[in-house]
């Protein structure tokens, strides 16, 4: 509260303000202006004051604050049932409405109230998520049938439009709706080096904001891996780290990499984000990986894992859909052997998203754990060349394939055949190796002018690379950044912008390039249109140009940023038939299983995309389904309970599709 | 009319008589001294005679980490715009504090209430432990933080079966047991936290 309205201000003429009240009339309202006609039908016809005749059939109109009976918007309401969990009586409990629509960020159930036992202390109301729950001035509701006291709020009250009284404001808000603020390195420090932007919660604000969530989990149904958010988060409060990294690891057996690159959909879909900002649940998983030492991951299980299954499954690539499935099929109890052609295992977290934004370290300790439980892990073993596919086929009962996108795409546009052009992931594998030391600056081919093509997260990854080479190369940076979408539709995220723009990218965005203007063999620049629509009329993507607003975006290097590609070089002839592949991606169902090949199950870009957390759910699901296909084929031996327990929480939280959140625009 | 000076008169006033462990300004018409819990009753005195003629309220914080009670008088004078807190640590265990109402005997009642809802015992005071505003309570005394409202509702009051039901349910749809088995699963995996 402002220290200077905390008291009236003194004056000796204050008390004459009250002399009008003289003059004015008592305020009186027939029953019918104030109560609902119900309520005010069955008043009229109550004996004692049919006979009293006395004023009280002309009561006040209430008092605007009044905590009155509730209405609740059903529109807003998000089914969170934070009233009723602090409801001090406990009068309110949800119900299941299944009639209501499954989407994100909302559960199917409203609150009903049982007038019997509420006090009408307003704690519902502020509490409240999304100020759906609000008290009227009706005051007076009586029946002579006790059933009819347990209602369930809706717009109205008593099927009739009433007057609000009680709702919440800035001082009665319940809920903390700011996040506690995250400690970034300065742009002009962390171009510098590769060091990490985000520095991470250190144990004080990690608790103060875990303390922020409400426990609700309407997130939960939108991460596509269903992880226990609200749990966990409330194991921070409790500074239980190691509880909350075995409820991580039910889920999600890449934590570090999650808690670092997510696209977190869960975050979109909070209930507090509805008027605030988002729990940081993200960076608070960060913070348990974090905070946890290396002999805490002894405790996830809490006795060895082995082959109790006489069943051995190939892997190839070692990308986060692979590991996961590599994690689940070995904590099912599977001999698992992963095979990865780079010198390093973590696919697009070890080549793909930048160091700055996922340092090694954080990569290597989700995979040593992984190796820990004893998955076999062959680096520099690439499928076709090292190992044969027929070889999988052959000494496998079942083949998983989390080979990626990894090859960059480049437009089809004059001039895009130049040697300097590179597609982002021909690009990014370089700048980590280059990031580790494994390249030298005079191997990174960056010019001292760039042009990124695109608008995804992704092209961020490259213009931000750029500078960061370009300024130890050349000692400053420049880097244009051109996309078709405009700011307001632009697909990277918030936080790519706005730490990109820090970092001196500059941007022009909403034009298709063209042409790349090649001149003696060398590149000038980036000849573009306007784009004018980016989506036609049916939401698909059609991009149209003005021919006539025309620029050259002078640089002597591109890079394209639109889209990667798959390589199935590997897939035999013989297989080629039988392995449908629609728009770079293989043909399977549900869970990941190839249509007519019932040992061959595939995962992450190549299956279903797009995100990491997406290609987790698809390795959990895909060994599932392998498990249901060898487990009783196959001979086993005895196993503990303990097993038997985890095998049936891996089968358990076998992940579900996600429903997916509507993107909220914070930039412009 | 209220200035620095006057604060300054009152510390010394209290630092006279009590021993001061913290000395706090709320706001410019609100003061407060945290002292002994034996030199409450020379505090009170000293600045009943210097002007604080009239006890306005008297309460009690239950501090259950640390197992004490902290019991906040608060003195209002009518010449000087100036609220003076006097606060105390008493032990929670067999709370006690020597009655007041030699000094001011309107505390007979906040007394009462005190000992009402935190259970303090005020010697002293002939009738601390009379009721006063519960009727036949039958639990511990409901302000203490151990108190647990929601048990206790639900003791006095038991729920209501209603025949009304709001409820559309679609029998295919298990979203709701399937959150409750995962917070089920999700609970067992706890440790209980490092606190403890």
């Amino acid at each position: 509260m402002n220290e200077n309205n905390k008291y009236p201000k003194s004056s000796i003429f204050r008390p004459l303000r009250h002399i009008k009240y003289i003059f004015k009339k008592p305020v009186t309202h027939p029953l019918e202006t104030i109560f609902t006609k119900k309520n005010a039908d069955y008043l009229k016809g109550v004996k004692v004051m049919k006979s009293s005749k006395a004023k009280i059939s002309n009561p006040r109109t209430a008092p605007d604050n009044l905590r009155g009976f509730h209405i609740n918007d059903w529109e807003k309401c998000i089914g969170c049932g934070t009233c009723g969990e602090i409801c001090p009586t406990a009068a309110i409990t949800m119900v299941e409405r299944h009639d209501l629509p499954k989407v994100a960020g909302k559960l199917q159930q409203r609150p009903v109230i049982d007038y019997g036992r509420c006090c009408f202390c307003g704690l519902c109301v502020d509490t409240c998520t999304t100020e759906s729950l609000k008290m009227t001035k009706e005051y007076i509701y009586a029946d002579s049938n006790p059933d009819s006291f347990q209602l369930m709020p809706t717009e109205t009250w008593q099927d009739q439009e009433v007057e609000q009284a009680y709702v919440k404001n800035e001082d009665t808000d319940l809920l903390d709706l700011e996040r506690v603020e995250m400690e970034h390195i300065e742009g002009s420090e962390r171009i510098n080096s590769y060091i990490e932007v985000v520095r991470g919660y250190s144990k004080e604000y990690a608790r103060l904001e875990a303390a922020r969530c409400v426990e609700c989990g309407v997130c939960t149904a939108s991460c596509p891996v269903q992880m226990h958010i609200p749990m966990y988060i409330k194991t921070i409060w409790e500074d239980d780290i190691e509880g909350g990294l075995r409820q991580i690891y039910e889920t999600n057996p890449l934590p570090g990499v999650c808690g670092r690159v997510c696209t977190h959909n869960c975050e979109t879909a909070c209930a507090i984000a509805v008027r605030g900002e988002a729990i940081a649940i993200r960076w608070l998983k960060r913070y348990i990986i974090d905070s946890a030492p290396d002999d805490m991951y002894k405790k996830i299980f809490t006795e060895p894992v082995s082959e109790v299954i006489d069943a051995k499954v190939a892997i190839a690539g070692s990308g986060p859909s692979s590991l996961s499935a590599a994690y689940y099929l070995r904590g099912l109890g599977y001999k698992v052997d992963v095979f990865e052609e780079k010198s390093r295992a973590g696919g697009v977290a070890s080549f793909g998203a930048p160091q700055y934004r996922i340092p090694d370290y954080a990569v290597e300790k989700d995979i040593n754990f992984i190796k820990s439980i004893g998955v076999n892990i062959h680096t520099n073993t690439k499928i076709g060349s090292d190992i044969t596919f027929e070889d999988l086929e052959k000494k496998y009962d079942a083949v998983f394939l989390g080979t990626g996108f990894f090859k960059g795409r480049v437009l089809n546009i004059p001039g895009a055949d130049h040697p300097d052009i590179m597609g982002a992931m021909d690009f990014l594998p370089l700048t980590r190796d280059f990031a580790r030391g494994t390249l030298k600056l005079e191997d990174m081919n960056v010019k001292p002018s760039v042009v990124v093509v695109g608008g995804g997260d992704v092209a961020f990854d490259v213009a931000r690379n750029c500078i960061r080479i370009q300024l130890q190369k050349y000692g400053k940076a420049n880097v244009l950044l051109t996309s078709l979408e405009t700011l307001d539709i632009l697909p990277g995220s918030d936080d790519e912008y706005i730490e990109g723009k820090e970092e001196g990218i500059k941007f022009r965005l909403g034009y298709g390039p063209q042409e790349v203007v090649v001149e003696d063999g060398k590149i000038k620049g980036l000849k573009v249109w306007k784009c004018t629509r980016v989506f036609d009329e049916e939401g698909r993507f059609n991009p149209s140009f003005d021919q006539s607003q025309e620029e050259i975006f002078e640089a002597e290097q591109v890079f394209f940023s639109v889209g990667q590609a798959p390589d199935y070089s590997y897939i035999p002839e013989s297989l080629k038939d039988k392995v449908k592949i629609e728009r770079g991606k293989i043909k399977a169902d549900e869970a990941g299983k190839v249509e007519g090949l019932d040992w061959l199950y595939v995962g992450g870009d190549i299956f279903r995309g797009p995100d990491i957390i997406t290609a987790v759910s698809d390795g959990h699901r895909a060994a599932v389904a392998i498990d249901d296909y060898l487990y009783n084929k196959a001979k086993k031996k005895e196993q503990s309970e303990y097993f038997k327990e985890v095998r049936e929480a891996i089968r358990f939280n076998n992940p579900e599709p996600a429903l997916k959140p509507k993107r909220k625009r914070t930039l412009i | 009319m209220n200035s620095m000076n006057n604060i300054e008169r009152v510390k010394e006033i209290v630092e006279k008589v009590a021993k001061v462990r913290k000395f706090e300004q709320i706001d410019k018409f609100q003061i407060a001294f945290e002292i002994e819990k034996n030199d409450v009753h020379q505090t009170l005195s000293a600045l009943k005679l210097a002007g604080w003629k009239q006890l306005s309220y008297l309460s009690a914080i239950d501090w259950i980490e640390t197992s004490k009670f902290e019991l906040v008088y608060v003195l209002f004078n009518w010449d000087e715009a100036l609220y003076i807190q006097i606060r105390a640590m008493i032990e929670r265990e067999a709370a006690e504090m020597n009655s007041i109402i030699s000094i001011f005997p309107g505390a007979k009642y906040y007394e009462r209430e005190a000992h009402e809802f935190f259970g303090i015992n005020f010697p002293g005071n002939p009738d601390y432990h009379k009721q006063l505003i519960l009727e036949n309570w039958d639990d511990i005394p409901p302000l203490r933080k151990d108190f647990d409202p929601s048990v206790y509702s639900d003791r006095k009051f038991p729920k209501r079966e209603y025949s009304v039901d709001y409820s559309v349910k679609d029998p295919e749809n298990k979203s709701f047991e399937k959150i409750k088995e995962r917070e089920k699963r999700a609970l067992s995996l706890r440790t209980g936290g490092q606190k403890k």
